[in-house]
């Protein structure tokens, strides 16, 4: 694409080059290559199918994809065969894809019995069209669709809704599946106030976690005076457990760009910023090459469109600090000062970066818009329910069959994701908890996951919608030693400028651990709520006014476990190292070693095939012995 | 002033070589030097004391504590300063340049030059009224600089440039040229950091801020290898604490220390996003997932 792109028919055109190449006439394999699929070894994988298409002689093309969300299955290969379908290969091994290829040559067939679903269409979200694959089979008509796999079927894709389908390093591919219909439809045909306007019917709410209504913020940015404003993509994805912005960065990079673009148009900014951790440098890399690629091809820098708008996107690497996710934190981090939060109002989108009105938007809000301008309003918010429009992605891990990343109309239940989507329990362990919106967020107990996915109903449970984490907990995680994990974090992310937070987190902690150790006293539980209801009331930002509400949530749904711990000195879910002791179950015991091995005291002993011991006096209760244990036989007395 | 260590019998034949004696010029008035002219005098050898600042002492008189022991150091410092001038057999002399050096081992004529002071020495009883009322602040105690020259300078100093050309002079790069350092360097070396105070017109202190402030800097050089184990929530709930403990203990230090064989850094960070692949940690950038404690050992051994 040399020429830039100016109007309809120019992105018509570089869509049919797109579509060429997303679909060529020979056969297509595309290897999931998101950080995810990378680190299971989607290289290695991709190394071995060159080679056996090379042997067997075989003509066909070999692309990378990003990240399809079922994470749980990576590596994962799509093959699209000439005669359709797309069929979707999980756990792939180099050998494995080296016989799949090897069959396919001989036979023309491709092995059913790897196969983990297939696709006889393709959904063009933005678009709104559907491409059906040719009607062939291949013998493959076992192999479940796509819609039908448990995983799949409750999920609605529109924030990932090229993720795992395009090669994010093409443009035409990406415009193929209609990015940029919404960007044109609104700097050509629209006026600002009328692109505002939109996403307000549109009932879309920030999907970083507080879900302050989009359209209120942006308007709020137009209606302002200045000589410049800015526009900021809030990439510091910092909550641990949840990785849907790295995701969409690594998987549709466009998809944010163009979000971007109509945000900047709404309000007026000629420069925008994104600011992405610097953990996940193939997000930024993917990120930068969009960029040069959107800005060669006219749809950044002069005269976007045709429309006489201008806009340059730079982004900005963050330096490891959590609390810059907090947007005034973040625009002191751009601006290139330490990372902390100052008083709110005046909000960034009066008084922003550089003094300026500013707005920032979380990747997942960012990559919605483009969809929702190609489409409509109406058309999203037949999403959803009442207060809680459209779709949202949650990451869903831990203690759960399927994990990966889940996206699913707000409104459905906490049981429909654990169970349906997630398949239930990974271990033999039942379901105790359910966590969500990180170190801000709280814990829903097993007994409540009939609670619906919203922000009202999430923030009355105590806990809050947040960047979407969501962390399924068993029966082997002690609630008490949880909290303090999540206090750890917040406390050791505190950026130190207002005190409550400062030394409130660090008291609470203290108190936590000590709790842990069995040195709690029976007025520590009472502390411990007067601190959290201080700390909520009195702190700056954000961070400080969420981080008591993990130790919150715990309290009140698990209270019997922490009066376990202060009272009776013991950590039911044996975890806590003083308050546990460990012992082989011997006729569990199977005899392999497995714990000796791990045991950095050298304090289990046995011989081969026979039931071990675990000397007590040398025990240091680490709890190694027992995480390696395949028959379960470590237990905890 | 010519300073001549005539050996006290004259030179012996060529065949066997004198026995070193006679006075010894020690070069350097700081702690270590100070040190080595009492042992000297003691040993009973005469001893020069020369030092280019107007005061000895160096840095450690300076200095509240010494490290690693975190001993008082004026405690240590000022009865050797009173001993030093207070010996016979040692002769300080402040303010003084080494010009020339010749001879050989036992041989040795050194010509220093003193500057000139304005103050007499032997008058003065260092009540530092005249620091107080110099014209030029200051002049009398002005001290040598904290960054001397060091091995690789001119290697920092074209680095600085190659990263410098990439921005503009906008005091918002900051955080991405620290970045590049600390990428390319694995730390932030501090005449680097001095260099570029200089260069953004930005206080080191607000550098050092900065620097401090987030977590992917590191002000101490890192090994060859960088372990990073992820202790984000879903790593957590699946055992990276214990994945943690076994690291610590095959790398034989805590979390944020770097091993003696400068082989590992180990290093904790929170969530790298790989949580479907919990417990996973990370070294040199390649990410090693759904970890088992036993096979740890197994991955350091690729790592030499």
């Amino acid at each position: 694409m040399t020429t830039a792109i100016r109007t309809e028919k120019d992105l018509d055109a570089l869509a049919r080059e797109g579509e060429g190449s997303l679909y060529p006439r020979g056969l297509k394999l595309l290897i999931g290559s998101a950080s995810c699929g990378i680190s299971a070894g989607a290289r290695e994988v991709e190394a071995a199918a060159l080679e056996a298409l090379k042997a067997a002689g075989l003509d066909a093309v070999v692309a990378r994809t990003g990240c399809i969300g079922f994470c749980q299955a990576e590596p994962l290969v799509d093959v699209i065969l000439p005669e359709g379908p797309r069929v979707c290969f999980s756990k792939v091994t180099p050998a494995g894809i080296r016989s799949l290829i090897e069959g396919y040559a001989k036979t023309g067939h491709l092995k059913a019995d790897a196969a983990l679903c297939r696709f006889t269409e393709e959904k063009y979200v933005s678009a709104g069209t559907t491409r059906p694959y040719p009607p062939g089979t291949n013998g493959l008509g076992q192999v479940p669709e796509w819609s039908t796999v448990d995983f799949y079927r409750p999920q609605e894709r529109v924030i990932l809704r090229n993720c795992g389908s395009i090669d994010p390093m093409s443009l035409g591919e990406a415009v193929a599946r209609g990015a940029y219909r919404g960007a044109l439809r609104a700097l050509t045909r629209m006026t600002p106030e009328q692109v505002v306007a939109e996403i307000t019917a549109s009932g879309l709410r920030g999907r970083g976690g507080a879900g302050f209504p989009t359209g209120r913020k942006w308007d709020a940015a137009r209606t302002q005076e200045a000589d410049a404003k800015y526009f900021i993509c809030n990439a510091d994805e910092g909550d641990p457990g949840a990785f849907m912005d790295r995701s969409v960065m690594e998987g549709d990079p466009h998809a944010v760009l163009e979000g971007m673009l109509i945000g900047a148009y709404a309000i007026g900014a000629a420069r925008a910023f994104v600011y992405v951790r610097s953990e996940y440098p193939l997000a930024v890399s993917t990120m930068e090459h969009a960029i040069a690629q959107a800005k060669a091809a006219g749809l950044l820098g002069k005269d976007i469109l045709g429309s006489g708008f201008d806009l340059e996107i730079e982004i900005r690497r963050g330096a490891g600090a959590f609390v810059c996710g907090e947007e005034t934190a973040l625009i002191a981090s751009i601006e290139g000062r330490a990372g902390e939060p100052r008083p709110r109002p005046p909000y960034p989108a009066v008084k922003g970066l550089w003094g300026k009105p500013t707005v920032i938007n979380n990747v997942k809000t960012l990559s919605s818009i483009g969809a929702i301008l190609a489409r409509g309003a109406a058309w999203y918010a037949g999403r959803g329910v009442e207060g809680s429009r459209g779709t949202t992605v949650f990451s869903l891990v831990g203690a759960v069959k399927n994990t990966g990343l889940v996206e699913v109309p707000l409104g459905i239940s906490l049981r429909q994701m654990i169970y349906d989507i997630g398949g239930g329990p990974s271990g033999s362990k039942p379901v105790k908890a359910v966590q969500t919106g990180g170190p801000s967020g709280g814990c829903i107990p097993a007994a409540m996951l009939d609670l619906t996915i919203d922000y009202e109903k999430l923030a009355q449970a105590g806990a809050m919608m947040g960047s979407g984490g969501m962390i399924v907990i068993d029966e082997g995680t002690c609630m008490v030693d949880l909290a303090r994990f999540f206090l750890s974090f917040t406390a050791e992310e505190s950026c130190g400028k207002c005190a409550p937070c400062r030394e409130g987190t660090k008291q609470m902690l203290r108190i936590l651990t000590r709790i842990c150790e069995g040195e709690g006293k029976s007025e520590d539980l009472q502390t411990l709520q007067r601190l959290a209801t201080t700390i909520k009331a009195a702190s700056l930002c954000g961070l400080g006014q969420t981080a008591p509400n993990p130790v919150l949530t715990a309290m009140r749904y698990f209270g019997p476990e922490f009066e376990a711990h202060v009272k009776d000195r013991k950590c039911p879910a044996g975890v806590c190292r003083n308050l546990t002791t460990f012992k082989v179950d011997e006729s569990a015991c199977i005899g392999c070693g497995r714990c000796v091995k791990v045991c950095a005291v050298s304090a289990v002993a046995g011989t081969a095939k026979k039931a071990h011991r675990i000397d007590e006096a040398l025990c240091t209760r680490c709890g190694a012995c027992r995480s390696v244990c395949p028959a379960d036989a470590v237990i905890n007395v | 002033m010519i300073l001549d260590n005539a050996p006290a019998t004259p030179a012996a034949p060529a065949k066997a070589k004198p026995a070193p004696c006679g006075s010894v010029l020690v070069a350097g008035g700081g702690i270590a030097g100070i040190q080595a002219a009492l042992d000297l005098s003691a040993a009973g050898f005469g001893v020069y004391l020369v030092e280019e600042s107007p005061t000895i002492g160096g840095t450690m008189a300076r200095l509240d504590k010494t490290f690693p022991t975190g001993d008082c150091a004026t405690c240590t410092i000022s009865p050797k300063l009173v001993a030093c001038l207070r010996d016979l057999n040692v002769e300080v002399l402040t303010m003084a340049d080494v010009m020339t050096l010749e001879g050989e081992p036992g041989q040795f004529t050194a010509q220093v030059r003193l500057r000139p002071r304005g103050v007499d020495a032997d008058k003065c009883t260092g009540c530092g009224d005249c620091v107080e009322h110099c014209p030029v602040r200051n002049v009398p105690q002005a001290v040598a600089t904290f960054a001397p020259a060091h091995p690789g300078q001119a290697d920092d100093r074209a680095l600085m440039e190659e990263i410098l050309v990439k921005y503009s002079a906008e005091p918002s790069v900051l955080i991405p040229v620290l970045q590049d350092i600390n990428e390319r360097r694995g730390y932030l070396p501090r005449p680097m950091l001095e260099d570029l105070a200089a260069r953004l017109g930005i206080p080191l202190a607000e550098i050092l801020r900065v620097a401090s402030f987030y977590n992917a800097f590191s002000l101490t050089p890192v090994g060859r290898h960088v372990i990073e184990v992820c202790l984000g929530t879903a790593c957590f709930v699946r055992g990276s604490n214990l994945l943690l403990e076994r690291l610590e203990d095959l790398v034989g230090v805590p979390a944020g220390g770097t091993d003696k064989d400068r082989r590992f850094t180990l290093r904790t960070v929170r969530c790298i996003g790989c949580c479907a692949l919990a417990p996973a940690m990370r070294i040199d950038g390649v990410t090693f997932g759904k970890m088992k404690l036993d096979k740890v050992g197994d991955i350091l051994e690729r790592f030499q």
